[in-house]
């Protein structure tokens, strides 16, 4: 009777390891695996697992802010918002709390929803629990600015922070090289073809001056030899033209010379900038 | 003494395994759970996926409807509909088959759903008058040729009944201005094509552009100014040629954008009313 017994029990410990379960960490630990291969979609579903049968919520953190990032890299950031919010609730503790507020800065940068980055941003700056932070606040406030097209601005915050010397230069650099509408405009008033000399547009700049040179010979002319009507037509059809043409050429080109600028820049913060990036 | 000992070891690891089983997170039970939480969160994409294991393993109506709804709410009307199909003779064979028509009607292939209804095989009992709505509605949508009246808004009540009158008017006789008279105004007044259909400024600065050229042409020939009354005329002609055809195009125009808009509020009255489809959730 006793071997039925051993027989019998160790029948029982064999269908026990069998009948192997599987529990919230080994789930957990798949889809860390799985976001490690950056395999996202899935990912997400075995966050979600957990997330779902973990009842005393001690993954909630882990699990909605991966979650997030997920959903992020996936490029659907209304969804990385609402579980970085919700990942947000179980923060454990500064740190934690601090990296959800940034990454909510970060897809709101990604998102092009600017405004509500800055508007972070400034909460963030507001509050005093995050005031040993203010280098990486200046640091993604600087990023707004670049995605805002306002390098001068990102100038100025990225050398208020230690943390992106490389970005401070480019967005030095960008500032240095961009052109003034504005002025390129002016001094098209005043010198037809100049502002699209001075936006790199040398031949267009040239026959520019060269047509208005010779629609008004022909229209001042006209006045002179008291052909009023003529030097009227003249100057509206084709002196005035060429003359509008010359300045709205002018701000388009430098608007076009400082938007091949600034994707330069923003193609070597995608391509090679080795820094955080949104 | 032995045998009651092997009884109750034989109760608790039962009782340990039937535990275990409870406690497997990818045990059937926790599918179904965890994939009715994603149908609830409107997942349904990952939805879809948890309920093709559970399927591949037990077959349940209930399940078998989410998942076909879960495509259907991806707009994968296709895999909805053949899902559908499989729930005809079930306990949900009235909602399988409308849900059915449901999905061959999102397709915005008319001609095809409007053949599933004639042909009758699949039409639900519980649901008949939904599917003809369906069926009339199709109508309003698409650009066929209307039916009668009486055919297209009788399955709808009575409440109704005004509004989609006025539908039915303005699908046949939309708002519309013939090319050809309006060709024809502005060959006899300059701009008058135009304002006919409703290019207010458009005409008025055709109309002086059309005279003012003409004017100076004249001018130009009665003081011997033989080029420049050509020019003048040249010009004075391209206006008033442009003008004329302008005013054609103006026309057609007028009548694409007033179908488009009796289009669109047609489609936006029926979408917002779910096409007057019932809620159905299990």
């Amino acid at each position: 009777m006793r071997i039925i017994l051993t027989k019998f029990l160790f029948l029982i410990i064999l269908l026990e390891n069998n009948f192997a379960q599987t529990s919230i960490e080994e789930v957990y630990s798949l889809a860390n695996k799985l976001f490690e291969n950056k395999n996202y979609f899935d990912a997400i579903t075995e966050y979600k697992r957990v997330n779902y049968f973990d009842t005393k919520k001690e993954y909630s953190f882990d699990t909605n802010y991966k979650i997030g990032l997920c959903y992020k890299y996936g490029g659907f950031y209304e969804n990385s918002i609402q579980y970085f919010y919700d990942a947000l609730k179980y923060s454990k503790n500064f740190d934690n709390t601090f990296e959800i507020k940034t990454q909510i800065i970060r897809v709101n940068i990604l998102r092009k929803t600017i405004d509500r980055a800055f508007q972070l941003c400034n909460e963030l700056e507001k509050d005093v629990l995050f005031q040993s932070k203010t280098d990486e606040i200046n640091y993604w406030k600087g990023w707004c600015y670049i995605f805002n097209d306002d390098w001068n601005n990102a100038e100025l915050t990225f050398a208020k922070t230690y943390l992106g010397k490389d970005i401070y230069l480019l967005a030095k650099k960008v500032n240095k090289e961009k052109l003034s509408v504005t002025f390129a405009k002016v001094i098209s008033y005043i010198l037809p073809g100049s502002g699209q000399i001075y936006a790199g547009k040398y031949i267009s700049g040239l026959l520019s001056l060269a047509w208005n040179l010779v629609a008004g010979y022909f229209t001042i002319n006209s006045f002179l030899e008291q052909r009023a009507f003529d030097g009227i037509i003249v100057g509206e059809l084709v002196w005035l033209r060429f003359y509008k043409g010359n300045v709205e050429n002018s701000e388009n080109f430098t608007i076009d010379k400082n938007l091949s600028i600034t994707n330069n820049a923003m193609k070597f913060l995608q391509e090679e900038y080795r820094g955080l990036k949104p | 003494m032995l045998k009651n000992k092997l009884f109750i070891i034989c109760f608790f690891v039962a009782l340990n395994l039937l535990a275990q089983v409870n406690n497997d997170i990818y045990s059937l039970e926790n599918r179904v759970n965890f994939a009715n939480h994603l149908y609830k969160e409107t997942d349904y994409l990952r939805a879809i996926d948890e309920y093709k294991i559970i399927l591949q393993n037990v077959e349940n109506d209930t399940i078998r409807f989410r998942f076909a709804n879960s495509f259907l709410k991806l707009n994968r009307f296709d895999e909805a509909s053949e899902n559908f199909k499989t729930l005809f003779f079930t306990s949900l064979s009235n909602e399988a088959k409308l849900f059915y028509f449901k999905s061959n009607f999102l397709k915005n292939d008319f001609k095809l759903f409007r053949k599933l209804v004639e042909n009758k095989v699949y039409l639900p009992e519980k649901f008949y008058n939904e599917v003809n709505k369906l069926n009339s509605i199709s109508y309003f949508l698409d650009n066929e040729i209307l039916p009668q009246q009486g055919i297209l808004l009788n399955p709808f009540e009575d409440s109704l009944q005004t509004k989609l009158y006025l539908f039915y008017q303005l699908k046949k006789n939309p708002p519309s201005k013939n090319p050809i008279q309006a060709a024809i105004f502005s060959s006899l007044i300059p701009g008058a094509g135009k304002i006919y259909t409703g290019e207010l400024s458009d005409g008025i600065i055709s109309f002086i552009a059309t005279t003012v050229s003409l004017y100076l042409s004249i001018n130009n020939f009665q003081n011997n100014h033989q080029f420049r009354g050509w020019v003048f005329a040249g010009i004075s002609s391209l206006f008033y040629a442009g003008n004329i055809y302008g005013s054609y195009i103006s026309a057609k125009k007028f009548n694409d954008e007033s179908k488009n808009k009796v289009q669109n509020e047609i489609e936006s009255f029926f979408k917002q009313r779910n096409y007057f489809l019932p809620q159905i959730e299990f």
